[in-house]
């Protein structure tokens, strides 16, 4: 029975869905594609991939040969590639087909009551059980109507019989899913014809402008006239000298130099200027400013552990001058290294702004000029593509609640008493379902004695 | 660590290991089948508890949430496992899951006992990981994964229960093969390929075996009831692990763009959560519309299974790397090496400091 109305309904769905889309909604292709989408980023998860992480890392990875050979055939770019394009085409394809046909026209059939059925129809469900009581049937079927109501089951009656269901919304799970599916597409179309995106790195007092910022090649966007500048920037550490925060103030300057908004951003705490957002994304020290004679020099500074970063200054062909520097607010070690020496030797520690005289030179550490490192985007499909995660999340969640169908039919006997059939359906939790009757039953055999041990007829009993 | 949460720890690894055995022996005795059953569930709910007590006193002691590196991970998946094979145990007779529950959970007890000393320290947060999202983010995935490790110990008593013991072997084989990798991958030096041949190989050829299998030859007898069961305790635990993962890969979607400016990267921790939700996606979508056997979802569910044991684990035992390597321990040479620094590392070290 339960077959024969799905049959029907597929039918009546498939009325008004054109031929040519409804040739795409079938599940095993929607298996197909799932299985093959999964394998290809698979594949992608496992070789680096040139856009993330560099062709660098490629050939570091697996070599200069088989290296090229996934660079030639598209593996070290597979999310770009046309079978895997191909593959998103495809299954939005078949996202559509199946909602038009199936998924949507599921939400009209909820709104329909439940239909009331009688004896011989409830006795071929898979969860079904009988019974015979002493009792007149309207004071049976009250008290299982009262008993449904009290676990939360919608129930509508008639005299002698019952349907009652639990659970309604688990069956708007893939309506809601599907929708936030279609919507996360739009939302990444849109974001991928007008976005934008970017990192640059700035040394303190630095601007950064837009002009080197990266987008799709079929673009409809604008990018900003504004530019940022970095007014100050600064590390964090903790006791052990590990870092715990990067900060940097930044200025939204417009093109006559006016400043437009100014805020500290940090790592998890951007800035957001006009659908633009700047992000703090990594902090290092660029160069070490320092006066000869009262000349100034930056010399670039080059990390050389967790800590340490050192400036070399190579003095003549054989003599270089080091400047080892632990942190912005710690002083400056000069080393040297000739040939003759077998290690560098330290040759004095320099406190900021005080000057020192070596030999016949007077040097003064004048100042360190951190460089911060800003990830910058522009996401005009954001507010789509959050709206799709909210219905996704909620879609995926209704998905665990079970949805439960329960018919309940009484025939009144000759003999005064009356005959229960009661079955139901519940494709996620059969067990508990069938548990839940039984414990039904039981309740009810205690509150109206029953005349006689049922025979089976349910396939419950079989 | 303190004492008092290293001894919580402790009684929780021990009470797995001693459900394990009570819940073992009662399959094989007839006689003290109820009993030791009781006693199994008994201990394991004592191990429970232990270790909630054990991860509560973590976050007091490190004061922040106490999910932040492999080791505080690996506690927290061996709660959830311990958590739902109880929840389990309320609504359907699942006895004879309790033995793979509890070796689950003393499994990973197992590894995260032997990870470096370094992970069993409270350590100060990088950066990235100080925001508020790590405590939306990251359970829900965790939690998922046990969910989804339960399915697919479920999957194999399902196959079981329906005489399919070739299948069970062969699947269980292909299982082994994966965790060996990871076991390796974590305490050895071999080679990432060798590695990852064998997790993917080894996988394939088993859960490929096992289905060729259920193809080639008929059940000759089972517990259909029971077959059953199981095969509905499969479907709700991935009904629950998968809307878990979902919330989980979103959050970190969000989490991303909050910090990176971009809610998906193509990370490949993220793209093998996105093939872990894809694999179970297709396992509902085969479920729902009733396109194949009970025993063949039940190793799509064994699938899963191997693929979130690649995505939590074996991301960062079988030479993966990306944006969310902090769960990795191992200060690996390789990845000093790749950094343009290392011309000047040696200097560093005998030169300047």
């Amino acid at each position: 029975m339960v077959t024969a109305v799905s049959d029907t309904s597929k039918s009546e769905q498939l009325k008004g869905v054109p031929f040519r889309l409804s040739a795409f909604a079938s599940v095993k292709l929607t298996v197909l594609l799932l299985v093959l989408i999964a394998t290809t980023v698979l594949i992608g998860a496992w070789c680096p991939q040139e856009a993330q992480q560099g062709r660098d890392k490629v050939i570091e990875t697996f070599g200069s040969d088989f290296g090229a050979q996934l660079i030639k055939y598209g593996i070290a770019d597979i999310y770009h590639s046309p079978f895997f394009l191909g593959l998103i085409g495809l299954l939005t394809v078949n996202m559509v087909a199946c909602s038009v046909q199936r998924v949507f026209p599921k939400v009209r059939s909820l709104a329909q009551p439940m239909p009331l059925l009688k004896e011989d129809a409830i006795a071929k469900m898979t969860v079904c059980s009988s019974a015979q009581y002493a009792a007149p049937a309207n004071l049976v079927l009250q008290s299982v109507q009262s008993r449904l109501r009290s676990h939360g089951y919608v129930v509508s009656s008639t005299d002698n019989r019952l349907a009652a269901h639990w659970g309604k919304c688990g069956r708007l799970a893939p309506t809601i899913t599907h929708i936030g599916l279609l919507m996360l597409l739009l939302g990444v179309t849109i974001t991928s014809w007008t976005g934008f995106n970017g990192f640059q790195a700035v040394p303190l007092h630095g601007v950064m402008s837009f002009d080197q910022s990266e987008h799709s090649k079929l673009w409809l966007g604008q990018l900003p006239q504004w530019a940022l500048r970095v007014d100050a920037t600064r590390r964090e550490n903790y006791d052990n000298g590990d870092a715990k925060q990067w900060y940097s103030t930044l200025s939204v300057v417009d093109s006559h130099g006016k400043v437009l908004k100014k805020q500290e951003i940090s790592v998890n705490n951007p800035l957001s200027f006009q659908g633009v957002d700047i992000y703090q994304s990594s902090w290092g020290l660029g160069s070490i400013a320092v006066s000869f004679n009262g000349k100034r020099m930056e010399l670039p500074l080059r990390q050389m552990g967790p800590v340490i970063h050192a400036a070399f200054l190579p003095l003549d062909h054989n003599t270089i001058m080091m400047f080892s520097v632990h942190g912005q607010d710690e002083p400056v070690r000069v080393f040297a290294k000739i040939p003759e020496w077998p290690q560098p030797r330290i040759l004095t520690v320099l406190a900021k702004g005080q000057p020192t005289v070596l030999g016949s030179v007077q040097v003064r550490y004048d100042d360190l000029i951190p460089v911060t490192g800003l990830q910058y985007k522009c996401d005009p499909g954001l507010f789509i593509t959050y709206a799709a995660f909210a219905f996704i999340m909620l879609g995926v969640i209704l998905a665990a609640v079970p949805h439960r169908q329960l018919w309940v039919d009484v025939i009144p006997l000759r003999t005064g008493g009356c005959r229960l059939v009661i079955g139901g359906v519940s494709r996620k939790a059969k067990s508990t379902f069938e548990k839940n009757l039984a414990k039904l039953r039981q309740m009810l055999d205690r509150e109206f004695a029953p005349l006689q041990e049922e025979e089976a007829s349910c396939p419950m009993f079989n | 660590m303190s004492d008092v949460q290293l001894a919580l720890t402790n009684t929780a690894g021990i009470s797995s290991v001693a459900s394990f055995w009570a819940f073992a022996v009662s399959n094989a005795s007839a006689r003290f089948h109820g009993k030791l059953t009781k006693v199994g569930l008994a201990v394991l709910v004592i191990g429970f508890v232990a270790l909630t007590g054990s991860i509560v006193m973590r976050g007091f002691e490190s004061q922040r949430f106490p999910l932040s590196n492999l080791y505080e991970s690996l506690l927290w998946f061996a709660w959830a496992v311990m958590g739902a094979y109880l929840f389990f145990s309320r609504s359907y007779d699942v006895k004879h899951l309790g033995w793979l529950a509890s070796l689950t959970a003393a499994t990973f007890f197992l590894y995260g006992s032997i990870l470096p000393a370094s992970q069993h320290d409270i350590k100060p947060l990088v950066p990235a990981l100080v925001s508020y999202w790590r405590q939306i983010h990251v359970p829900p995935l965790i939690v998922s994964y046990a969910m989804f490790f339960l399915g697919g110990l479920a999957a194999f008593v399902q196959l079981w229960s329906a005489a399919r013991l070739k299948s069970v072997l062969l699947a269980m084989a292909g299982l082994l093969a994966g965790m060996a990798a990871v076991a390796l991958g974590t305490y050895t030096e071999t080679n990432s390929f060798v590695l990852q041949g064998l997790f993917v190989g080894g996988s394939l050829l088993g859960i490929g075996t096992a289905w060729w299998q259920l193809g080639s030859f008929k059940a000759t007898a089972g517990n259909k009831a029971r077959a059953d069961m199981y095969d509905e305790v499969v479907y709700r635990a991935i009904m629950i692990g998968f809307p878990l993962l979902t919330i989980g890969i979103i959050t970190g979607g969000l989490w991303a763009n909050a910090a990176w400016g971009s809610y998906w990267s193509w990370d490949p921790k993220e793209s093998m959560a996105l093939v872990t939700w894809l694999s179970y996606a297709a396992y509902i979508h085969l479920r729902i519309h009733h396109e194949c056997s009970a025993e063949k979802l039940s190793l799509v569910a064994i699938s899963g299974m191997v693929l979130t044991l690649l995505t939590y684990l074996g991301f960062n035992s079988l030479g993966f790397s990306g944006l969310h390597s902090y769960g990795r321990f191992k200060e690996s040479g390789a990845f000093i090496q790749a950094s343009p620094v290392v011309s000047y590392q040696n200097a560093s070290d005998t030169l300047l400091s």
